[in-house]
């Protein structure tokens, strides 16, 4: 049994235009240590799911199962038992910390709603201002002291407070200069190590996740097209959806990314109110035929532990690939 | 902290004009601190002859109304009554205010729809008409003065306290806290109050001069407290001598006519103390 095993999971916004389903039908498991990274474009439903996980927004329908308790519908005492085992990291490091509170009193929340006692708070509290690398004399200032990076270690230090198994990562380097970036997925990554946490990784950015995760899960209008080792994604994506995304991603070497094919999408992402018929990427899919226009395709297992929703994905058909390139570009 | 207070301080003082205000009302508090020591006996008692003019008789500053009372005495006490009935009317008012706003805001759907119908009857009914409603019901007595006065003046304060709770209730400071189970009351008291408090301790600052008007006019009826002095009610004795003896209104009128101005000034530099992106606009 997985650590975290999410299960059909639906959650759907009435809105005055119509229903939004905005994650529909997503299931992932995370295990023990692990990290899984989770990409798609902006107004995927990739921070909705993160937050449906945790509870702060409601799912319409589905399981979360944590550490073997299924937590969907828990309430009261339960819930806040589970929010123990998980916590959250988030996107603005601006946001994320109260501008009336110091350092410390923000990382020792978790704490004190916990109920420890204020002695046994200021010493774990020092203890985490060490582990995350922010000076020990952190505690007694205000956020607007410190750089967004530095931020973000004190929204991590809060998360990692109660020594939690999950900690679902919403963008946590995507409001960051590109420079503070490696610092704080370094802290991470040298966090897990120490610690055995489980990440859910969640960012726009392929490179961001590819670089930390051991498997991962790509996310187009409320779906999942596709998920499956880290490494075997990166060097041969099975749905076209991955394929564009992996050209979208920079390449550090100039040679390389001059050499590279580069697949531009056409298109925006379309209305979550007003989902196409079929495969939801058809009208932006280079290799669409008939049947996606109107059926649907499910998500289906492949060897390897990989899964994609596609009828013509591209492992099955790698001559299709070509053709599909060159009818991108 | 203390770095934040200096600098709340110099914000404060760079509007002139509060610090006026401010200095009248330390002087106006000055006053009904010392009004006991300045004249120990009652001061609703008859002293000398009636209607010796102000700067007449040097043992009445002010001079003495129409039956023979010491203007200055009642204006000192008058500003005990006044001060009191704002300060507690604009407390009692600011904790329904924000109750009412928090709750709505931070909840949301039927709750939030109730509660907002519920402030917008209050704001249907005429206020003056509502506080002597309340005073004729519950009696002549000080503490009543004060509720009816904090019962019709809390609408701003709960629309106002909803509006900054809308904007502070999704902010992803707020959902780091409903991630680690902290409960709703904490959460909208401890963490997003503190934030919201500026502008409504403002608001709730202007409140106390409104209140003041409504005490006067409440006095002046002839429904305040028929046991104290009070500026409205010495104005309400007073005008029947209007033609005569008009000293006898204009005095405590001046004194309502500046405490309001001065609280008003107090709270506009208090806007520009506590919310200095707002100043420059």
């Amino acid at each position: 049994m997985a650590l975290l095993s999410v299960l059909s999971l639906c959650v759907q916004y009435q809105t005055a235009q119509g229903t939004v389903r905005a994650v529909d039908d997503v299931s992932l498991e995370l295990e023990a240590g692990e990290t899984v990274g989770l990409v798609g474009e902006s107004g995927c439903g990739k921070s909705t799911l993160g937050k449906a996980i945790m509870r702060l927004v409601p799912a319409t329908d589905g399981k979360v199962v944590l550490d073997g308790e299924d937590i969907t519908r828990l309430e009261g005492a339960g819930l806040k038992a589970a929010r123990r085992t998980m916590q959250m990291i988030f996107q603005d490091p601006y946001g994320s910390l109260n501008p009336r509170h110091d350092i410390g009193t923000s990382i020792g929340q978790p704490l004190s709603v916990a109920g420890w006692s204020r002695h046994d708070i200021r010493e774990r509290v020092a203890e985490l201002i060490a582990q995350v690398g922010l000076p020990a004399d952190a505690a007694r200032r205000y956020p607007h002291e410190f750089s967004g990076g530095q931020r973000q270690r004190v929204g991590i230090a809060r998360a990692l407070a109660l020594r939690p198994k999950v900690i679902i990562c919403d963008e946590p380097v995507s409001a960051l200069d590109v420079s503070v970036r490696a610092q704080v997925i370094n802290l991470l990554q040298d966090l897990q190590e120490r610690t055995g946490v489980a990440y859910l990784f969640i960012s726009h950015d392929l490179s961001v996740v590819e670089h930390v995760s051991d498997r991962l899960i790509v996310m187009y209008l409320g779906r999942i097209v596709e998920s499956g080792r880290s490494e075997d994604i990166w060097q041969q994506p099975a749905h076209p959806y991955t394929l564009a995304l992996l050209a979208a991603a920079p390449v550090a070497d100039p040679k390389l990314a001059r050499s590279r094919r580069k697949t531009v999408l056409q298109g925006e992402l379309p209305s979550p109110l007003n989902p196409p018929q079929g495969c939801s990427f058809h009208a932006r899919c280079p290799m669409a035929q008939e049947r996606c226009r109107t059926e649907r395709p499910m998500l289906g297992q492949l060897s390897g532990g990989r899964a994609v929703a596609c009828h013509y994905d591209l492992l099955a058909q790698p001559a299709e690939l070509p053709r599909a390139l060159s009818a991108a570009r | 902290m203390l770095p934040r207070t200096i600098d709340f301080a110099r914000r404060f003082a760079r509007n002139r004009a509060a610090v006026v205000g401010l200095l009248l009302v330390i002087l106006v508090i000055g006053i009904a601190l010392a009004a006991p020591w300045i004249y120990p006996r009652n001061p609703l008692r008859i002293v000398g002859r009636p209607e010796i003019w102000p700067f007449v008789n040097s043992r009445f500053p002010l001079g003495t109304d129409s039956l023979g009372r010491d203007i200055a005495a009642m204006i000192a006490y008058g500003a005990r009554t006044t001060l009191l009935i704002g300060l507690c009317a604009s407390i009692t008012a600011t904790l329904i205010g924000i109750t009412v706003g928090a709750a709505a805001a931070y909840f949301g759907g039927w709750i939030d729809e109730m509660l907002m119908r519920f402030t917008e009857l209050f704001q249907t009914i005429p206020n003056l008409i509502f506080v002597l409603t309340i005073v004729a019901i519950l009696g002549q007595k000080l503490e009543y003065v004060t509720i009816a006065v904090g019962v019709v003046t809390w609408t701003p304060i709960a629309r106002l306290t909803r509006a900054e709770f809308l904007s502070l209730r999704d902010r992803e400071f707020v959902q780091a806290c409903r991630a680690m189970g902290m409960s709703n009351l904490r959460i909208m008291f401890g963490e997003i109050l503190p934030n919201a408090l500026p502008p409504v301790i403002v608001l709730s600052s202007l409140v106390i001069a409104g209140a003041v008007l409504f005490e006067s006019a409440v006095s002046f009826l002839g429904l305040g407290d028929p046991n104290v002095s009070s500026w409205g009610r010495l104005i309400g004795d007073g005008r029947t001598l209007i033609r005569t003896s008009w000293y006898i209104c204009a005095v405590p009128g001046l004194a309502i006519m500046l405490t309001v101005l001065a609280l008003n000034l107090v709270g506009d530099g208090l806007n520009d103390a506590l919310n200095p992106k707002l100043r420059d606009r």
